[in-house]
């Protein structure tokens, strides 16, 4: 039983003073801002890696948040994890979806275009950490970068299951939940990924 | 594809995702920290966002409401009746200044008087001890 039931279930037994449902709600509250805190960033580093920018990953990051709480806090706590990433997911191709559309009707105007690939960075992001020394912070800044440009050449489901199974630690039925798909379809798309991404990456992976 | 190698794949790229996630500038941790807050505090006062979106047609449609209603009182009435009723109320006043200005009223007055006199005499005539 998870936290969310077991207060859930203590409450509904409470006979005691009105105050305690606030104590409820409370420890609730906390327990979502606890789980929120703790996915945040893997979920925002998964976003940006799918969509090149960081103030779009923010914004689907937020977007999940604010939807996850409003329409989803209700239940088990253990059900959390995979409808965040399905809200996430949505929001990532939703977004994906709107660029295309936009870049088509972007071709025919006049003016000129912009490359995708040209992006604003901010230079504090590639600070180097001085504890680390600098020729191996380069090599696997520079792993990273590899591994992100093979993310995304993936098809777009055979990038979620990967991060999710690989990057979340989600296991086959979590992952199915959060894809909307079955446990097979799962294990098909994370096996081609890992095979793609292997024939991309060479060897000395 | 062996699967050491498959296994390697997977371990190192976990490993510099989760590096590159510990090494999100501040910035960074600090916007998603404002992205939590404001998703939380927006569930949690969920009726404020709807509410004044409701709440201003309310006193539009009470208003229009009440002109509607008086508009088809003020042409309903058949206007006869309107006359009637202010011959009614004027005849009411007249009739209450006759009252107020009748004789009668100046004898009620004096009956008042006999009451209170007697009341008066009633009470002592409680309040004094009978002789011994």
């Amino acid at each position: 039983m998870s936290r969310f039931d077991t207060l859930h279930t203590a409450w509904m037994d409470w006979d005691g003073p009105t105050p305690a449902r606030e104590g409820v709600v409370l420890e609730y509250s906390r327990e979502l801002e606890k789980f929120l805190a703790e996915i945040e960033r893997r979920a925002f580093r998964m976003a940006q890696v799918a969509l090149r920018d960081a103030d779009d990953a923010l914004d689907v990051v937020q977007d999940a948040m604010l939807k996850l709480t409003k329409n989803y806090a209700s239940k088990p706590s253990s059900e959390w994890r995979p409808l965040f990433y399905r809200i996430l997911e949505n929001g990532i191709r939703d977004l994906q979806r709107r660029r295309s559309v936009r870049n088509r009707i972007m071709t025919w105007l006049p003016g000129p275009k912009e490359d995708p690939d040209n992006e604003a960075q901010d230079p504090l992001e590639s600070v180097a950490d001085a504890a680390t020394p600098i020729p191996e912070r380069l090599m696997q800044d520079q792993a990273l970068q590899q591994l992100e440009i093979s993310l995304r050449a993936l098809p777009a489901r055979q990038r979620e299951a990967f991060m999710l199974r690989n990057f979340e630690g989600m296991d086959v039925a979590e992952t199915a939940t959060a894809m909307g798909c079955s446990e097979g379809s799962v294990k098909t798309h994370y096996s081609r990924a890992v095979h793609a991404l292997r024939e991309q990456l060479g060897e000395a992976w | 594809m062996g699967e050491q190698n498959r296994d390697s794949l997977e371990e190192r790229s976990r490993a510099l995702f989760h590096d590159s996630v510990e090494n999100l500038d501040m910035r960074m941790r600090s916007r998603l920290t404002q992205a939590r807050h404001a998703a939380l505090e927006a569930a949690a006062a969920p009726s404020h966002s709807w509410l004044p979106r409701k709440a201003w047609w309310m006193p539009t449609a009470g208003v229009t409401a009440a002109a509607v209603l008086g508009v088809a009182l003020w042409m309903g009435t058949p206007a006869v009746h309107h006359a009637v009723s202010f011959a009614d109320a004027q005849s009411n006043l007249e009739d209450l200044d006759i009252v107020a200005s009748s004789d009668e009223s100046g004898d009620a007055l004096e009956m008042l008087q006999d009451d209170l006199d007697f009341y008066d005499f009633a009470d002592k005539a409680a309040n004094t001890e009978p002789a011994a």
